[in-house]
């Protein structure tokens, strides 16, 4: 048995479709009990109205938002897979399908960069990345779509042999200039060390670990936390009219360097969409999220 | 929640009735506005203000969202709504003061606000910001009864000028008043000041970097 081309055609455009009319499990739990700690009365009011629609969403299968963003995976391959077919090619057609049989349809808004020309299609588009897992026989594929909530408001600085203190000022300074622009209560990820590409990547995929989950490491988790109650200390709140809940939850990873050190943010709106599926050598597609 | 027993607020606005909102006050929307999340749109717009035209649909005086629609086409004209939602309105920041002053808007909104230079020509004309919930598209779209025109259909259907039948749109939050104040400058500005307080309250117990190394 192997994972074909025709089964992860099929499975990345469920992954896109499943995104754009729910929103993950723990994402839920977070604005339930926010609307519990919420301090401001009228963000109370909101994190209801948010929690109540997108309720509304998932059991009518309504769009959560009007821009579906730019489909983006992230695929994580075991080494016991086998192929067969080109799999990047699936990614593709799977997507080109989607967009011409989607109900409702969906908004143009894959961009050109150099001339803003708006497409259901374009260079590297759906944006992929690839990784590799141990030695297991599925592939792990995560889908999340990127809007202006999940993607305008990520930014980068670089460091030198910076203190603890000097890099969470700057994560600071990056939620700052943010604001409250990104439809939070925004999930927050932040990757520190390698080098620019990697930070960048530890920042998103950070963005897509669960709330709840903290990282392993006792000294980031306690950053994680430290971080998350000094976010929440701004008040810019939900949809950034004010309140106390501007993060669910703020996520470190880190990786080792050479002393200079990239510092890379990035957020995802309240809607935070994600599914993910794992596909084994079998055909078995178990669904994640 | 419950957003039957907010109170209701009729569009267009007059000038006077857009002053006496209140920052934070929460309503329901009915009557039309027109909608667009098109920064050609806009640069457009502008353009022709410049030039001293009209707008292809009646706007003056009038409100305008940045608000993406989705609805089927029959024969060129816009059939059934799909749905709605809210788009960031502060990257139109540096378009907006002028088609607020030259089209006499009494109401704008969308999210994340508008900049300081827009809530001045707010003040000016009588003009007030609206906040919608980004990403409640799933309850927003119930408040929108029908699309009752579009304009400039060379533009793709979230571009163009979409005019919208509102019955019960929101919740909505006034979040710039027709005064000059903004939730969104008073917001940033009270998180800039926190700032110290916040980073000295964030600093790790100990510090684990060894100088020596």
């Amino acid at each position: 048995m192997a994972i074909t081309y025709d089964l992860v055609k099929e499975v990345t455009a469920n992954l896109y479709d499943w995104s754009l009319r729910r929103i993950p499990e723990t994402s839920k739990s977070a604005l339930r009990d926010a609307v519990e700690t919420e301090t401001v009365p009228h963000a109370r009011k909101t994190l209801a109205f948010m929690l109540d629609s997108a309720e509304t969403a998932e059991r009518t299968g309504r769009f959560l938002c009007s821009d579906a963003g730019v489909p983006s995976y992230a695929v994580k391959i075991g080494s016991g897979v086998r192929m067969q077919g080109d799999i990047r090619q699936a990614i593709v057609d799977g997507f080109e399908h989607l967009v011409q049989t989607i109900q409702p349809p969906i908004l143009r808004f894959v961009t050109h960069p150099l001339t803003n020309e708006r497409s259901y299609r374009g260079k590297d588009m759906p944006l992929v990345s690839y990784d590799l897992l141990g030695d297991v026989d599925y592939m792990d594929i995560t889908c999340a779509p990127k809007a202006l909530g999940g993607g305008r408001w990520a930014a980068i600085e670089t460091l030198v042999s910076p203190s603890l203190d000097e890099i969470e000022r700057c994560i600071l300074e990056m939620v700052m200039r943010a604001g409250g622009q990104h439809c939070p209560p925004v999930v927050i990820g932040v990757g520190i060390g390698g080098t620019f590409d990697h930070a960048a990547k530890l920042s998103k995929d950070a963005t897509l670990r669960p709330f709840g989950e903290h990282n392993p490491d006792p000294m980031v988790a306690d950053m994680e936390e430290r971080l998350t109650r000094a976010v929440n200390q701004t008040g810019f709140g939900p949809m950034g009219v004010g309140g106390s809940t501007t993060t669910f939850g703020v996520h470190v990873e880190y990786a080792s360097g050479h002393g200079f050190t990239p510092v890379a943010v990035s957020f995802n709106c309240w809607i935070n969409r994600r599914t993910r599926a794992k596909i084994h050598n079998s055909g078995v597609v178990e669904r994640i999220e | 929640m419950s957003t039957f027993d907010l109170p209701r607020l009729k569009l267009p606005l007059t000038p006077a009735a857009a002053r006496a909102l209140k920052l934070g006050d929460l309503f329901l929307l009915d009557g039309e506005a027109v909608a667009t999340v098109g920064m050609p749109t806009q640069k457009r717009m502008v353009s022709e203000v410049a030039a001293g035209r009209e707008m292809p649909t009646p706007m003056r005086g009038g409100a305008f969202f940045h608000m993406g629609v989705s609805y089927d086409e029959v024969d060129g004209r816009p059939g059934r709504l799909h749905y709605v939602n809210p788009t960031t309105s502060s990257r139109f920041s540096g378009l907006m003061p002028a088609l607020i002053r030259e089209l006499g808007l009494t109401s704008v909104g969308g999210k994340g606000g508008l900049s300081h230079e827009s809530a001045d020509a707010m003040r000016e004309v009588g003009c007030v910001y609206f906040s919608f919930v980004g990403g409640a598209s799933a309850l927003l779209s119930e408040g929108v009864e029908e699309v009752v025109d579009s304009a400039w259909n060379d533009l793709i259907m979230q571009f163009r000028l979409n005019r919208v039948r509102l019955g019960g749109f929101g919740p909505v939050t006034v979040a710039i008043d027709a005064h000059g104040n903004s939730i969104y400058e008073r917001l940033m500005t009270s998180a800039q000041a926190r700032l110290p307080e916040i980073l000295q309250g964030l600093r790790a117990p100990t510090s684990p970097v060894d100088e020596k190394h």
